[in-house]
């Protein structure tokens, strides 16, 4: 599915044009998408992390095999702890060339500084609190996230290997050193090459464990898995939906095709799940599960477990359903479907790892590869699904598209409990039923809160008009009536014709302001 | 389970109903079964050992949904196939036609993938022969034809079945030998396009 040549429209967004970055610089695809001194920027620091990365991994092999040797050869006289001592100081020593290498950068007034502190300084710490606790596992840890686990990957590996023998060497000299030639190299490979590169390590492996060591073809797997294993957590980081690809824009694409799809319906796919059988409804998920899991996992085969693992709940889904076991016919569908409602994190990346790193055999013969080979079969049906895919007519198609119609209508018996509501039918699934009452509810609440909403600013409307007539009716009386302050000269001539008994005449007082 | 190891892909083909299903249920099950469910049994994979000669090898194989809104992705089942079944139904003319379509395109895009062209429902036939659509020197000369083999099988009684698939196994085996003439013991054999293999022995 990754020889498919994509589609080209005529028309051009003229945002699509623009550096992603946002500077206003046109942006050019060669540059996935950036103008050339975003692009330049970018790069510089990608590869800056990559050179880092790889420094890293270098050291790090260094002193792994050094300690696979030292335990390799005093594994049947020494002790677990002593063996574990005993690698101590080449844990120590090794971590010189990685402190020159910050004193180095840290000339440099960049930004880039605090990157490599940040990337350098956990490693560092680990070490030292390392040489303070004796006895304890001497895993050098990059002191990442992912640290853990690699360093968990490649123990389990050496004790593999150290049960092989004389085999177990050189696998393990072959793996480091391709680790080591690749590091090198895959800064100015592209995804295929690095991937040729990797089947051809396969390929070369196998082909010398049987023609040079004479190894059986099952142990042959065994090893390759183990192989695989190893490397491919090694590589992950910098192979999986590398730079040099555009499966990061396909992986968008591909969301929010999935996204535009959500109105799409078991009926539509012809999936046979009742999900209201509660166990079927219980392996739906868990196929949900499965599949969006797929991504968090490093090896190609734990990815592939992944997918066979969500395979095997849909076809308990399908049985439980028909109370027959499922074939081709009812499975893809019920995959489809499965992917619509999952809409797995980075699918079109997770195909291409899978199809770039993984062992060869696992995917063109066996199980596994049936199942991935359904789900690549799946996410292009996706990709082209039209309404002739659904058996829906082209208008259908288009108001579904639009969001004009929605796919609320009943599943098997068709029958409408409810055409008032301007529906077709109700749905039959509980979920949905409940779902529609919640949306009814809110787009009801958003109704009566816009009400209140105007009633609140009327108010206030009405409150300023209230206080501007008051104020207009207030000034209208004062006008009316203006006040008339009786003059002294007047009450001056009537005290004189009133006697003594009577009281003062009233005189006004006089108000500041 | 699905770490089983499995030597040859054998992919099942041709139009919806045809009987795919049934034959790869026949085959591995020994069962056929009527009933408003018939082109729901079996399983979409499976793994079947079977003995050749001394050796004893697995064949992995695929059934494909047969429905025609996923044709366009059939090519993605029949990759990396060493074997396909392309089944005919004997009393449809129209499955006859299919299967040419099918055979075209093996024969463009899996040079490897031996074919195996298959009537199927003979039992069908022999209860009644106007049913018959399909003669069987047409189809055995278009066999010749392309270089496939021919078989007119049921998966209601079981007739040629076995038979089909055990061929399909020796063909897998005397095209190995072919390909990888008997090992010299000792003589590594590995000196060809190992760039990243040996030469990366040498750094560091
Ligand atoms: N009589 C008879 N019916 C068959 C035979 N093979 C398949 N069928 C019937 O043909 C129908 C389709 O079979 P199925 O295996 O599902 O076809 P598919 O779509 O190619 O997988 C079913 O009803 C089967 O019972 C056969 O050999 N003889
Ligand atoms: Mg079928
Ligand atoms: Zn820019």
């Amino acid at each position: 599915m990754s020889r498919r040549t994509e589609r080209r429209g005529i028309h051009v967004d003229q945002s699509d044009l623009l550096c992603k970055k946002g500077c206003g610089y046109y942006g050019n695809a060669a540059w996935q998408g950036l103008c050339s001194k975003c692009w330049r920027e970018e790069y510089q620091q990608v590869r800056q992390k990559q050179i880092q990365d790889d420094w890293a991994l270098a050291e790090k092999l260094q002193r792994e095999e050094e300690a696979a040797y030292a335990s390799i050869q005093g594994a049947q006289s020494q002790s677990h702890s002593a063996a574990a001592t005993s690698q101590q100081p080449q844990a120590h020593a090794s971590l010189t060339p990685f402190s020159k290498f910050e004193e180095k950068k840290t000339n440099e007034k960049t930004r880039k500084v605090t990157t490599v502190k940040k990337f350098f300084s956990p490693s560092s710490r680990t070490a030292a609190k390392k040489e303070s606790q004796e006895g304890k596992t001497p895993s050098p840890s990059i002191g990442r996230d992912a640290g853990f686990d690699t360093d968990q990957v490649s123990k389990d590996f050496m004790d593999f290997l150290k049960n092989l023998q004389k085999p177990g060497r050189d696998i393990h000299k072959q793996c480091r050193a391709f680790l080591i030639s690749l590091s090198n190299k895959k800064h100015d490979l592209g995804a295929d090459e690095l991937s040729e590169c990797v089947q051809d390590f396969y390929q070369n492996l196998a082909d010398r464990l049987i023609g040079h060591f004479k190894v059986s073809s099952e142990s042959v797997e065994q090893v390759m898995d183990q192989v695989e294993k190893y490397i491919m957590t090694r590589l992950y980081k910098s192979v999986f939906c590398p730079e040099t690809t555009d499966d990061e824009k396909k992986d968008l694409a591909t969301q929010n095709r999935i996204r535009a799809l959500h109105w799409v319906t078991i009926q539509m796919l012809c999936v046979s799940f009742d999900e209201e059988i509660p166990e079927v409804s219980e392996n739906v998920v868990k196929a949900i599960t499965d599949i969006i899991e797929m991504d968090s996992k490093r090896v190609p085969r734990d990815k592939l477990g992944c997918i066979t693992r969500c395979s095997k709940h849909i076809f308990s889904a399908i049985r439980i359903t028909k109370k027959e076991p499922a074939s081709a016919d009812d499975f893809l569908p019920a995959l489809i479907y499965i992917v619509l409602k999952a809409n797995p994190p980075r699918l079109q990346s997770n195909i291409q790892y899978i199809t770039r790193f993984c062992i060869p055999s696992r995917l063109m013969t066996g199980e596994d590869g049936y199942y991935f080979t359904n789900l690549c079969c799946a996410a292009a049906f996706i990709e082209k699904l039209d309404a002739q895919s659904l058996n829906l007519s082209p208008e259908e198609f288009e108001r579904y598209m639009s969001g004009q119609a929605s796919s609320r209508f009943s599943s098997s018996n068709g029958d409408v409990t409810d055409s008032a509501s301007g529906s077709d039918a109700m749905p039959s699934n509980p979920v949905l039923v409940q779902l529609n009452r919640n949306l009814d509810m809110l787009s009801d609440l958003s109704t009566r809160q816009e009400a209140l909403n105007e009633a609140a600013a009327k108010l206030q409307a009405d409150l300023l008009s209230w206080t501007e007539n008051v104020k207009r009716e207030v000034n209208d009386i004062l006008e009316r009536y203006p006040l008339q302050v009786p003059s002294r000269t007047v009450s001056a001539i009537d005290t004189n014709n009133i006697e003594n008994n009577l009281p003062p005449p009233l005189t006004p007082e006089v108000f500041a302001g | 389970m699905s770490g089983m190891r499995v030597d040859v892909k054998v992919v099942m083909l041709g139009k919806e109903s045809v009987g795919k299903t049934s034959l790869v249920e026949r085959y591995v099950h020994h069962r056929f079964l009527v009933g408003p469910y018939q082109n729901t049994i079996g399983a979409a994979f499976v793994a079947k050992q079977i003995q050749v000669g001394e050796k004893c090898i697995t064949l992995g194989i695929w059934d494909t949904a047969g429905s025609e809104r996923y044709e366009a992705m059939s090519r993605m089942y029949y990759r990396g196939a060493r074997a396909a079944v392309v089944c005919y139904d004997l009393t449809d003319k129209r499955s006859f036609e299919r299967a040419s379509f099918w055979v075209k395109e093996l024969k463009t895009n899996e040079e490897l993938c031996q074919i195996y062209l298959c009537g199927t429902k003979k039992d069908l036939i022999a209860n009644d022969r106007h049913l018959r659509q399909i003669d069987y020197h047409d189809a055995q000369d278009f066999a010749e034809e392309i270089g496939a083999q021919h078989f007119e099988t049921s998966s209601k009684t079981g007739n040629n079945i076995d038979e089909l698939f055990q061929k399909i196994g020796e063909d897998y085996m005397s095209s190995e030998m072919e390909l990888m003439p008997a090992e010299e013991p000792g003589v590594d054999l590995n000196q060809k396009k190992n760039s990243y293999f040996y030469s990366c022995c040498l750094s560091n």
